[in-house]
C-alpha cells in the first residue's frame, strides 16, 4: 500500500487516524501491528480487510486494486482472500461450530456436502473435532477462538488478520492461540496480528509499532 | 442454491423469535381471515339465493302490488300505499288473457304466523297459510308427495280442503297417521287435509316447508277479503320470457282498466330484480370488508416493518459478521426480505384456512356444499406477498447497506 490515508470528520476537524502509511505485505509475513489506542491501528485493520476504504492512497491485494471497489466487490475479496479473527470472535450464538465455520463457504458458493466436510476437517485441524455440533455458548474462549480460526481458514485465504485475537483470554489459553498461529505461519500462511500486548507481539517475526496514524517502527526480527 | 440457504436462514431467523414472528403472523392474519371470511359468507349466501329463486321456479315472474323491498320514503311510499289490491276478479281476467300463452298461472295470497292443530298436537304459531289455485303447487316447484293437490273444484266452491307443508304435516302426523281426509284446525276454523306436500328445503335461510295451502278463494271468503292476490307465471320457454312479461303487463293494464295515461299500478317481479337487489347488498357488504381488511392488512404490513427494523437493530453484530466473511449487499436483503416475506404469507395461510371455515359455518348454516372462494385466495396471497416485500424492503436494504465497520464494532 502507497500513501494509505483514512480522514474522519467529526465535526469541523478532520481526523487523520491514517497518514501517509507506506506498507508492504509479502506472502508468509508473519507480522504484528501495534501501536496505542487512537494510533490508527484498528482502521488499518479495516482496509486491509478490506471492511472500509481508504479515503486516499493505492491498495493491492495480489494485485487487485482494491481501494476503488464497491462493496460487493469487497465482500467477494473478504470472502476469497481474507480470513478475520476477532477479539470478540464474532461467531454467531445460534449457529452450531460447523454452521459457523461452513459461513464463507455458503457465500462463496460450494455445494452442502463439500461445505459440511470441509468445516468439519478445518473444526479437526484446529483440534475441535470433537465439538462440532456445540453451540458456541458450550465452549471455553479458547475454543472459541480455534472456530473462529478455523472459520478463517476455511476458504483458503491469502491473509489472516487477527484483531487482539487473544484480548478476551487468559494468560495460557493466549499461548495456545498462538501456537495455532505460529504452525500457521510455518505452514505458509501471511499472518497480520493486531495486538497491544509486547508478549503477543514477540511470537511473530515482524513488529509494525504505528502512533498517530503514522508509522512509528517497522522491524523484522 | 445459494438462494435455498438465504431462505433457510431466514426462516431458522424467524423460529428463534417464535412469540414476536407468531404476533406478527397473526396481524397478517386477522386482515385475511376478514375478507376471505366474508367473502366466503357471501359465496355461500349467493349460492343460497341462486337455488332458492331456482326453486321458485325457472322462467317465472310474480305480478303484485308491491315491489319487494321499498328504498325511500315519502312520495315513493305513498305511491305503493295507494295501490290498489289485487282482486280475484282481476286476477281471472288476467288469467283468461294470458292462459293461451303460458305454461303455467298460479295465484296466492300467504298470511304469516298462522297456527294449526290436529288432536292434541299443536305447530308452533309460525305457519305461512297460504291462499292458491290448483295451479300453485305447479308454479311454485312443490310436489304432492301423498293424497291430492287442490282440485279446481275445491277453488270454485271455496271448499275447506288444505294441503300441507311437509314440516307442519310432520309436526302434526308423527307416527305413521295418514293424514288424508283427517280434520285439523287452523286458527281454530275446521279444515279438511288433502294431501302433503314432498320436502323443499330452505331457501334464504328459512323453511319453506313450514306452511299450508288452502283455496284461494276460502282465504278470499274467510280469511281476508281484503287481501292483494300474487299472481306467478311460468312462460313457455326461457326465450319466450321477455314477451312474456310484456303480454302480462299488458294483460295486468287491462284487468286492472287501466288507461293510456296511467301508469302501472303493480309491480313486475322477476328473479332477476331479486338477485339485483341481492347483489346491491352483497356488494355493499363485500366493499366494506374489503376496506376494512386493506386497513388491517395495512396495520399488519406496518407491524411487519417496525419488527422487521427491529430485528435489523438487534442482529447489527449478525450481519457485519456475515459481511465480513463476504455475504454480498443482495444476499443480505434477500435473507431479510424473505423474512418480511415468509411472516406475511404464514398469515396470509392462516387467514386463509380460518376465513375459509368460518364461512363454511355460514355455508353450512344454508345447508350447502362446503365452498373455496379461489378467487379471493389468490388475490389474498398475492397481496401478502405485495404487503411483505413491500413494507420488508426498506428494513432489509437498511439490513443490507449497514457498513461493516460500524456493524462489527463492540458496544
Amino acid at each position: 500500500m502507497q500513501s494509505l490515508c483514512k480522514f474522519y470528520e467529526m465535526g469541523d476537524q478532520t481526523v487523520r487516524a491514517l497518514d501517509s502509511i507506506n506498507l508492504d505485505f509479502r506472502q508468509n509475513d508473519y507480522t504484528a501491528i501495534m501501536g496505542p489506542s487512537g494510533s490508527g491501528k484498528s482502521t488499518l485493520m479495516n482496509i486491509l480487510g478490506c471492511l472500509d476504504t481508504p479515503t486516499s492512497g493505492l491498495y493491492e491485494l495480489n494485485g487487485q486494486s482494491v481501494a476503488e471497489m464497491d462493496d460487493d466487490e469487497l465482500a467477494r475479496i473478504r470472502n476469497k482472500e481474507i480470513g478475520f479473527v476477532f477479539q470478540t470472535f464474532n461467531l454467531l450464538p445460534r449457529l452450531n461450530c460447523l454452521r459457523n465455520v461452513e459461513l464463507p463457504l455458503i457465500y462463496a458458493g460450494v455445494a452442502p456436502e463439500e461445505r459440511e466436510e470441509r468445516a468439519a476437517k478445518a473444526l479437526v485441524n484446529v483440534g475441535l473435532g470433537d465439538r462440532i455440533k456445540h453451540k458456541p455458548s458450550e465452549l471455553s474462549g479458547g475454543q472459541i477462538q480455534r472456530v473462529a480460526i478455523a472459520r478463517a481458514l476455511i476458504n483458503n485465504p491469502s491473509i489472516i488478520l487477527a484483531d487482539e485475537p487473544t484480548g478476551n483470554l487468559d494468560t495460557a489459553t493466549s499461548h495456545d492461540i498462538m501456537n495455532i498461529f505460529g504452525a500457521l505461519s510455518d505452514a505458509g500462511n501471511t499472518i497480520i496480528l493486531i495486538t497491544h500486548e509486547e508478549d503477543i507481539a514477540h511470537y511473530t517475526r515482524r513488529i509494525i509499532r504505528l502512533r498517530d496514524g503514522k508509522i512509528e517502527s517497522d522491524e523484522r526480527r | 442454491m445459494l438462494l435455498r440457504e438465504t431462505i433457510t436462514q431466514a426462516i431458522y431467523s424467524l423460529t428463534v423469535n417464535k412469540l414476536r414472528s407468531w404476533l406478527t403472523i397473526m396481524g397478517v392474519a386477522v386482515g385475511v381471515f376478514s375478507i376471505i371470511a366474508v367473502m366466503t359468507a357471501l359465496d355461500a349466501i349467493d349460492k343460497s339465493v341462486e337455488s332458492g329463486l331456482a326453486s321458485l321456479g325457472a322462467n317465472t315472474f310474480q305480478i303484485q302490488k308491491n315491489p319487494a323491498t321499498t328504498f325511500g320514503s315519502g312520495h315513493s311510499r305513498n305511491l305503493y300505499a295507494n295501490r290498489k289490491d289485487i282482486t280475484w276478479q282481476q286476477a281471472l281476467l288476467f288469467k283468461k288473457s294470458m292462459e293461451a300463452t303460458s305454461r303455467n298461472i298460479g295465484f296466492m295470497i300467504s298470511s304469516m304466523a298462522n297456527q294449526a292443530k290436529y288432536a292434541s298436537l299443536t305447530t308452533n304459531p309460525d305457519v305461512t297459510m297460504t291462499g292458491g289455485d290448483e295451479n300453485f303447487s305447479a308454479s311454485s316447484g312443490y310436489i304432492v308427495a301423498s293424497g291430492r293437490n287442490l282440485a279446481e273444484s275445491d277453488i270454485r266452491y271455496a271448499k275447506n280442503s288444505v294441503v300441507l307443508g311437509n314440516e307442519v304435516a310432520t309436526t302434526l302426523f308423527p307416527s305413521g297417521v295418514n293424514p288424508q281426509n283427517k280434520s285439523i284446525k287452523i286458527n281454530g276454523d275446521i279444515y279438511t287435509v288433502a294431501g302433503v306436500f314432498d320436502k323443499k328445503g330452505a331457501a334464504f335461510g328459512q323453511s319453506q316447508d313450514n306452511f299450508v295451502l288452502i283455496p284461494i278463494t276460502r282465504y278470499l271468503n274467510h280469511i281476508n277479503e281484503k287481501s292483494s292476490v300474487s299472481i306467478t307465471v311460468e312462460a313457455i320457454s326461457r326465450k319466450d320470457y321477455p314477451l312474456a312479461i310484456d303480454r302480462a303487463i299488458g294483460a295486468m293494464r287491462l284487468a286492472r282498466g287501466l288507461t293510456v295515461k296511467d301508469a302501472n299500478d303493480f309491480e313486475i317481479r322477476t328473479n332477476e330484480s331479486l338477485i339485483d337487489s341481492f347483489r346491491d347488498i352483497q356488494r355493499a357488504i363485500g366493499t366494506g370488508a374489503f376496506i376494512i381488511s386493506f386497513m388491517a392488512l395495512l396495520t399488519a404490513g406496518v407491524g411487519i416493518m417496525n419488527i422487521m427494523l427491529v430485528s435489523v437493530t438487534e442482529r447489527t453484530r449478525e450481519i457485519g459478521i456475515r459481511k465480513s466473511v463476504g455475504a454480498p449487499r443482495g444476499v443480505i436483503l434477500y435473507q431479510f426480505l424473505f423474512e418480511a416475506l415468509f411472516l406475511s404469507l404464514a398469515g396470509g395461510v392462516i387467514g386463509i384456512i380460518a376465513g375459509v371455515a368460518t364461512g363454511n359455518v355460514v355455508a353450512f348454516k344454508f345447508n350447502l356444499p362446503p365452498i373455496f372462494p379461489w378467487l379471493w385466495i389468490i388475490i389474498s396471497m398475492v397481496v401478502c406477498s405485495g404487503i411483505g416485500m413491500t413494507f420488508g424492503l426498506f428494513p432489509a436494504w437498511k439490513a443490507a447497506n449497514l457498513d461493516p465497520v460500524e456493524a462489527l464494532r463492540p458496544k
